[in-house]
């Protein structure tokens, strides 16, 4: 299918200076620096772009936030390091279109007024940083960051940093930790990093795949952008798909595409012929949707109303025959173990929710077990600096509600049903 | 067997439960206690009371322990009274730990 990102749907080759060009690659540079930063801004903001690390957040609103701090410096940060199990949308990008990648990065670094961006790549991502090398040296010498881009008084400088290849690291604040020098930890907020983030300067902290897509904004416009996806979801996302499908890959689908184009049209559907028990659409931090839900347009909104979440587009099916337990199990544990630790309470609730899906797993729970999760989970809403701390609630909850007979059974016997 | 659970989560082992376990166990031992298990705990959740000691299945609750609370609290595990003025945890918080431990998870 043709997207915005891939035009001829996704190619998995380097895309070099040549063909981009040839495709109107860095035009819409050449048109943001003859008007002005608020003007990329303010076409950014009508086009909708929402951020697709995972939070949605407003793109456009991030930039003016920065953008209207007094302090000075401004920083942009590219946020390159993709840890979401399963994800791989960014390291393909990177990989494959790395020029559309580095003029959203300078587009955006225009609109924020950052002299400095800071590309924080996966450091396991060996072909991506390669490739996003050779594209920046190829940028700059043909004058598209560096000293007077395109002749205009717009100065950029840009530098790689790699990302430690840990879940937390690419929360946003523990990337500004990392790239000032420290720890993969995040920071309290507020403060947010638009108003203090790297070196205590206004920041925008910027997923690879909303970078993305600038360029191509601002090369047709705001209302050509709209003309891709739902009210509340502008554009195309792009989702990964993983082994559980026929057809494991990365997707650009136009927002509010139904979750089953993806799983059948794209996916080739699950992996052994199996009726799909569950689908997990954000993986692993979202709440599992029954297949009646199958028909959800993929699209922000629907997604909330159908009980669960878009994320950064990781789906993953569970297939009748699969356990629910063994797999919140499998979450949990992740959970527990990717918890950097400096909040005691996401220690505590990490560590006490895989303790007790353990005992539930071998059939050990004494008094009523079921009902301590959401307790739990209660008792340290809101209480981490990040959003890990709120992660293993709704693949917990939801498995909870969706699939009780699976918890039941290994209460009563101490195995698994499935097998 | 008794457990006497010492929280050793962060904010407890920077105010010094891992000594303070540690200690516990050589009192206990000295005192031929060998019903009672002094061992680490994940957290109680009491993070700005700390060092929390968790008394199971009787449910004595000490917050704010120190070295020089150890002597009463071995002499209450030798069946010696409470140690009232170190049970100042909010009860709300109690039962939701308790009902945690009744599961079995320590």
């Amino acid at each position: 299918m043709k997207g915005i990102l891939f035009p001829q749907g996704v190619v998995e080759a380097r895309e070099g200076l040549k063909e981009y060009l040839a495709r109107g690659g860095y035009q819409a540079l050449t048109k943001a620096v003859k008007s002005t930063p608020e003007e990329v801004i303010k076409i950014v903001s009508e086009a909708g772009l929402r951020g697709r690390g995972g939070a949605g957040f407003p793109t456009g609103k991030k930039w003016a936030f920065t953008r209207e701090c007094s302090e000075q410096p401004h920083y942009l940060v590219l946020n390159g390091g993709e840890d979401e199990p399963g994800s791989k949308k960014d390291r393909m990008l990177m990989e494959f279109l790395p020029h559309l990648v580095i003029e959203g990065v300078i587009l955006s670094a225009y609109a924020i007024g950052a002299a400095e961006a800071y590309l924080y790549i996966n450091a396991n991502y060996a072909e991506a940083t390669k490739s996003i090398t050779d594209a920046l040296t190829e940028a700059k010498n043909a004058g598209y960051w560096g000293q007077n881009v395109l002749g205009s008084k717009f100065n950029l400088d840009i530098k790689l940093v790699p990302a430690p290849h840990n879940y937390v690291a690419g929360e946003d604040t523990a990337a500004i930790e990392v790239i000032e020098g420290k720890k993969a930890w995040p920071r309290q907020k507020p403060p947010f990093p638009v108003t203090v983030g790297l070196f205590g300067k206004p920041t925008a902290v910027n997923n690879v795949e909303t970078l993305a897509n600038v360029a191509p904004i601002i090369l047709h416009d705001a209302d050509w952008y709209r003309k891709f996806g739902t009210p509340d979801s502008r554009g195309t996302m792009i989702f990964s798909l993983n082994d559980d499908v026929n057809r494991p890959g990365i997707y650009e689908l136009p927002f509010g595409t139904p979750l089953r184009y993806l799983i059948e049209e794209c996916g080739g559907g699950i992996k052994g012929g199996k009726k799909i028990k569950a689908i997990m659409p954000a993986a692993p931090s979202s709440a599992f949707l029954p297949l009646d839900k199958i028909d959800t347009p993929l699209d922000h909104n629907s997604m909330r109303e159908a009980g669960s979440g878009l994320g950064c587009g990781v789906v993953r099916l569970i297939g009748e025959g699969t356990c629910i337990v063994e797999e919140v199990l499998k979450i949990s544990e992740f959970f527990t173990v990717e918890s950097c630790g400096q909040c005691p309470a996401c220690r505590m609730e990490t560590n006490t929710l895989t303790a007790l899906l353990k005992k539930v797993q071998q059939g050990q729970g004494g008094a009523p077990i079921l009902e301590q999760f959401s307790k739990v989970l209660a008792f340290n809403k809101g209480k981490g600096f990040c959003n890990l701390i709120a992660m293993p609630g709704p693949p917990i909850e939801s498995a909870l509600k969706l699939f009780p007979a699976d918890f039941e059974a290994h209460l009563a016997t101490g195995k698994c049903p499935a097998n | 067997m008794r457990a006497c659970l010492v929280c050793q989560n962060v904010d407890c082992k920077t105010r010094g439960s891992e000594q303070l376990m540690v200690e516990l166990q050589k009192r206990v031992a000295a005192k031929g206690l060998t019903d009672v298990e002094v061992k680490p705990y994940m957290c109680f959740g009491a993070c700005q009371e700390g060092p929390n000691i968790v008394i199971y299945p009787e449910k004595s609750w000490y917050a704010g322990v120190k070295t020089q609370d150890l002597d009463e609290i071995t002499d209450h595990l030798a069946g010696g009274p409470n140690v009232q003025r170190l049970d100042t945890i909010d009860s709300s918080l109690k039962e939701l730990i308790y009902q945690l431990l009744d599961t079995g998870i320590f």
